[in-house]
């Protein structure tokens, strides 16, 4: 991951329209700061705190976001906000950036109707805030790449770039540095490559799978006018495929800087979060490091010591704990005896008590961890309680406030929050923004057993469980907090750079054919019940089920098929599986009786009663105990079944050992031979 | 010996019948020296001892060592081939695989290039590869092509290579005519590979160095006929594909070699004498790539490699064009004095730097040859006008004649006073006196090669 987040690069989207060429070197350099990401991938802290806020190693994600610009030499920034407004710009009031002196002036623009990325631009566009190119990035972005660079590729071209993200396979004319094509590349085995994209006259081309999209864009002003153009524009990526499909029409570009050092990447999930932290505290991001103090706040001031050891002021260590490496504390933090910290940051004002082991450990503020805890790459954040005893496995969230113990173990992958799970069901349509795509994304439930056995006798919250990753939007996949866990792509052996986006769609479905079946079933059985409780006649059955049968694409044979199982299996669905044979006989005649003219519709060719009677004998290979020639006897009485069919089929061998020892059936044989001597007796008439 | 050279000297030349059809491909002027020459020079500069050519009878007749004007160090073993037209490539090298004992550099005879050879051959050898080939950036020919004016030529359909960061590793290739439904490329390759380049507008020079176990693959696998059309393409794809589990019993070996020969190649890549190689790479610290931990090649046995020159002189001597372009190329390429000792050139006569006189030629007064090859045992009378033309071995031109831009096959007489521009002629023709031409064809039988044009007068 390290890797990844190292090849760092950015670029610039952008249109280029005819050659305009005012004295625009003498304007502001201006950017726009999305602090709202419009998804809730960080759902359910994201709750309590907006996601640009969120602590990484104890500074707020904008504030770096901020940094970048600043020192990139923007001089106006239009931060527009959503979720939460009010706490950004609470933050920002207070923070450097608002100061008289600060040579970036921060401008606000908060709105709840904001719901995408497109939303914002068209508002910029609505508003005519931008003079000249812009830089486009969103309040979660760490880097400390130098764009002025790009910046300068982008004037002389007056045509635009854009970046790519890891997982995106892009074709570049190498030569002109244009992106042809991207995609993204989860899930997919082949890469395609339309043709067209090679017609251009260059004739080298470049294909690249090893780029992290930092979500840095450069942008003409023409870029906001676009998306005002094209009202279905949700997200970059929006934009960037219709770019590039519409490039020859529009004339339109989309240009790519691969940034060879700098670091850049954007914390996009807890993935993320995790891997940029430990970059920062590793110092990968220099100039930006934890004792630099950027953001000039009192009391955010520590010092660096060997092996990456980060203190704040104030703070205080119990004796014989130990800070193996990559350790950031803030001030007036507390820390118990025999403690065993690595590769953690913890916040201000926490207390922490003895024998606690913190390893990737991601400590907010006011966090109280009592003794003999040990917690393992999760995230705590503000004013959670840890009491004695806690286990917290990895990739475990615990979100504001919440309180765990004592003595319980989190086990891989908890999410805990003060809120109900279920809240969010009913509050949807207030929580704008953040919250507005999810609902359906991530349907999450509560989980109904007592808590205070998960989270400890004195614990407070609630669990959350991502429950089945089903609805995928095309973009911005389901996944949990953590994103998914890493599996390694079943056709390559093994690939580093997959690792933090890796957002395969975990679990497979079947076949959709199998799954079609399947639903068809429910439906078919549905309707049936419903035939039965509310008396509804055959006829009307029939309809429904013939209607079923065209929107699940469900050939006649398997109607039949499934219609016959249905049907077999209904008394055990009316009473539960453990019935004796008269009394699954005595529920299902009545039941045969009743649909027989549903049958009839279905079973009328000879090849369709042969169908018939091997889905029967199918059924009743499961269910031998109820095996009868009753079944058969009554639906040769209700003429569902003629004479032929059943002798044909009793003449073909069983294929294997149990059909025929099902032919062999007392009752059957019996059955049988009344109905040859009924033949012989109906010939000899 | 490391590597055996196979020349290929079978090919019919059949994309420019213009100049073939009476002088076999191998044996063409180019520079006053049979085509075949710079191939077997290039590889005696490096220092191949031993040559086996893979010719026709007709050929073979023809290549005797002074002809050839080699010094007489290489031993040149000629093997003869029937049937040209449907013998290819493969079956060539199968048809010699008894010669064969080592790793084998395959090459054409129309190949005309400066490359430094070992650039291909240490590719080969550094990474143990299968195959290491040569390729060029592809020459716009500036010239104008005699007799074809106003024929577009059809746009010939590009090649897609891909190679990896390096530009050596060749992990692509395909024909545009194959990839209608857009290319595709396996995302295994790209997580190995992330960064690919796809090149077009380049040349294959048809120099391949192939590996032992490659040659005996063909043997076993006759259905292969061609090496750049099937055994190319086949090993750039094997590079990739999972290595077949080796099957259980020995039906199933015999199957599946019966079947396509597949896992002979595995089972090759891994015969024996490999053993000591694999125990070198594993045991080093070296690796081909990073980024992830997996072993060096991601442990493929099948490798292939490309040595793209990006600048430098590389001709395949296959069109007339190419013929024209190779020919105004060849003084650079030549050692030899322009102007043979025995050639008969009189005082009052301009001739170019950049133009070659052959053997025995007589050049009489006041005649300017400019940018231009006289062959062999040609007589030029006075008042001669020659530019930017190759005239073959024992053209006469008569006095007053203005010869520009063309081809002059053997033999061919040109009467006095004729003005010929941009013209073929064929050999053993005779132009009438005063005649007038332009951008014609002017061979003996136009019938048989009714896709040229007919030659047409230049209006007076």
């Amino acid at each position: 991951m390290n890797m990844a987040a190292k090849t760092a690069k950015q670029g610039r989207p952008g249109a280029r329209r005819a050659a305009v060429d005012q004295d625009e070197e003498e304007q502001p350099l201006q950017a726009v700061l999305v602090a709202d990401s419009f998804n809730r991938r960080f759902f359910p802290v994201t709750k309590d705190q907006p996601r640009a806020l969120l602590p990484l190693a104890n500074v707020a994600m904008i504030d770096y976001t901020l940094e970048f610009l600043t020192s990139t030499g923007v001089q106006e920034t239009f931060v527009f906000c959503c979720w939460m407004s009010d706490k950004i710009k609470d933050h920002l009031a207070k923070s450097k950036w608002c100061r008289s002196n600060s040579s970036n002036t921060v401008h606000f623009i908060t709105s709840d109707t904001y719901r995408s990325l497109g939303d914002v631009l068209r508002d910029v566009d609505a508003k005519a805030l931008l003079r000249s190119d812009f830089i486009l990035v969103y309040g979660d972005v760490v880097s400390s790449i130098d764009v002025t660079q790009a910046l300068q590729e982008h004037r002389l071209r007056r045509k635009l770039e854009k970046n790519i993200s890891d997982n995106i396979v892009v074709a570049v004319d190498s030569k002109s540095k244009r992106i042809l094509h991207y995609q993204k590349t989860q899930g997919l085995k082949k890469l395609q490559f339309p043709m067209n994209i090679f017609h251009s006259t260059s004739d080298e081309f470049e294909i690249r799978h090893d780029l992290l999209d930092c979500h840095i864009s450069i942008c003409s002003p023409q870029v906001a006018e676009l998306f005002t153009d094209n009202f279905d524009y949700q997200t970059r990526n929006d934009f960037v495929r219709g770019i590039l499909v519409n490039e020859e029409i529009l004339g339109n570009q989309i240009h790519l800087h691969v940034a060879k050092d700098g670091y850049g990447a954007r914390v996009s999930n807890l993935f993320m979060y995790d891997a940029v932290s430990s970059d920062m505290i590793r110092r990968w991001i220099y100039p930006i490091t934890p004792e630099s103090n950027f953001v000039d706040e009192e009391g955010k001031s520590c010092t660096h010591s060997r092996h990456n050891v980060y203190r704040g002021t104030g703070v205080s260590l119990g004796h014989g704990s130990q800070m193996e490496e990559n350790v950031l504390i803030g001030q007036d933090t507390s820390i118990g005896a025999k403690g065993h910290i690595s590769n953690s940051v913890i916040g201000a004002n926490c207390i922490i008590g003895d024998n606690v082991i913190l390893d990737r450990a991601y400590i907010w503020n006011n966090v109280h961890i009592a003794d003999n805890v040990a917690i393992r790459q999760s995230v705590v954040c503000d004013g959670v309680e840890v009491k004695t005893g806690v286990i917290l496995k990895e990739q475990c969230v615990l979100a504001f406030n919440a309180v765990v113990g004592p003595d319980v173990t989190l086990p891989e992958g908890t999410v805990v929050s003060l809120h109900h799970p279920d809240e969010e069901e009913e509050e949807q349509d207030e929580f704008l923004s953040d919250h507005a795509e999810a609902g359906h994304n991530k349907a999450t439930k509560k989980d109904k057993a007592n808590n205070s056995k998960e989270l400890g006798t004195e614990g407070q919250g609630y669990i959350w469980k991502s429950s089945s990753l089903d609805h995928t939007k095309e973009d911005e996949l389901a996944q949990s907090l953590w994103g998914l866990v890493l599996n390694p792509d079943p056709e390559s052996d093994s690939e580093s750079e997959a690792s933090e986006g890796s957002d395969q769609p975990g679990s497979r479905t079947i076949s959709p054919e199998l799954d079609d079946i399947k639903v068809f079933q429910t439906e078919v059985q549905g309707t049936l019940q419903r035939g039965l409780e509310e008396n509804i006649g055959c006829d009307n059955l029939v309809l429904e089920i013939n209607s079923l049968k065209y929107a699940y694409n469900i050939t006649l044979k398997e109607v039949m098929q499934i219609l016959t199982r249905v049907v077999l299996e209904y008394p055990f669905f009316q009473e539960g599986a453990d019935l004796s044979t008269s009394q699954y006989n005595t529920l299902l005649l009545p039941l045969l009786k009743g649909w027989a003219p549903v049958f009839k519709n279905y079973v009328k060719r000879a090849q369709d009663h042969l169908n018939c009677l091997a889905s029967i004998e199918e059924f009743f290979l499961e269910h031998e105990a109820h095996w009868g020639a009753l079944v058969l006897m009554s639906a040769y009485n209700l003429d569902i079944l003629e004479e032929d069919g059943i002798m044909r089929w009793f003449s073909q061998e069983g294929t294997t050992d149990k059909s025929k020892l099902l032919r062999k059936n007392q009752g059957l044989l019996k059955f049988i031979q009344w109905l040859e001597e009924a033949e012989e007796y109906s010939e000899g008439d | 010996m490391e590597l055996q050279a196979v020349l290929m000297a079978a090919g019919g030349g059949s994309r420019m019948m213009e100049l073939t059809y009476n002088t076999h491909k191998p044996l063409l002027p180019v520079g006053n020296k049979p085509l075949i020459w710079y191939p077997l020079n290039l590889l005696e500069r490096v220092g191949f001892e031993e040559v086996i050519i893979i010719t026709t009878k007709d050929v073979q007749k023809m290549l005797t060592p002074d002809r050839l004007k080699l010094d007489g160090k290489m031993k040149l073993d000629v093997v003869c081939i029937q049937l040209e037209g449907e013998m290819g490539t493969a079956d060539a090298l199968r048809h010699v695989q008894q010669k064969i004992k080592t790793d084998v550099l395959v090459l054409s005879c129309d190949l005309i290039t400066d490359v430094a050879l070992h650039e291909v051959v240490d590719l080969f050898r550094a990474h143990n590869a299968s195959m290491a080939m040569l390729m060029s950036k592809l020459h716009e020919f500036t010239e104008t092509v005699p007799g074809q004016k106003g024929k577009k030529k059809a746009g010939e359909q590009r090649d897609f290579v891909g190679v990896d960061a390096t530009g050596q590793r060749l992990l692509f290739m395909a024909n545009e005519a194959d990839l209608e439904d857009g290319l595709t490329i396996r995302k295994s390759i790209m997580c190995k590979h992330p960064s690919m380049r796809i090149r077009t507008g380049l040349l294959d020079a048809h120099l391949y160095c192939l590996k032992r176990c490659v040659v005996d693959f063909l043997v076993e696998n006759k259905n292969i006929s061609s090496i750049r059309g099937e055994l190319i393409p086949y090993l750039v794809r094997k590079q990739f594909s999972k290595s077949v589990n080796l099957p259980n019993n020995k039906d199933e070996v015999e199957m599946s070699q019966k079947m396509e020969g597949q896992t002979n190649l595995e089972i090759l890549g891994s015969c024996k004498d490999e053993e000591l190689l694999r125990l070198t790479q594993e045991r080093s610290c070296w690796n081909d790539h990073h980024g992830d931990m997996s072993e060096a090649y991601h442990g493929g046995k099948v490798r292939c490699y490309v040595h793209i020159m990006e600048d430098g002189v590389c001709y395949r001597v296959n069109t007339l064009a190419a013929y024209i372009e190779a020919n105004r190329m060849a003084p650079k390429l030549i050692e030899d004095p322009p102007i043979h000792p025995s050639a008969v050139i009189s005082e009052c006569t301009q001739v170019g730097a950049d133009s070659i006189i052959g053997a025995s030629c007589q050049i009489s007064d006041k005649t300017s040859i400019k940018r231009s090859t006289v062959g062999a045992s040609s007589t030029v009378r006075e008042k001669v006008k020659i530019t930017n033309s190759i005239l073959m071995n024992g053209v006469t031109v008569e006095e007053g004649c203005n010869i520009q831009g063309s081809v002059i096959c053997s033999n061919a007489v040109i009467g006095r006073n004729a003005d010929i521009k941009y013209c073929l002629v064929g050999s053993s023709q005779r132009i009438e006196p005063d005649a007038r031409h332009l951008d014609s064809n002017l061979s003996i039988n136009d019938s048989a090669l009714g896709s040229l044009k007919m030659s047409r007068d230049w209006p007076a």
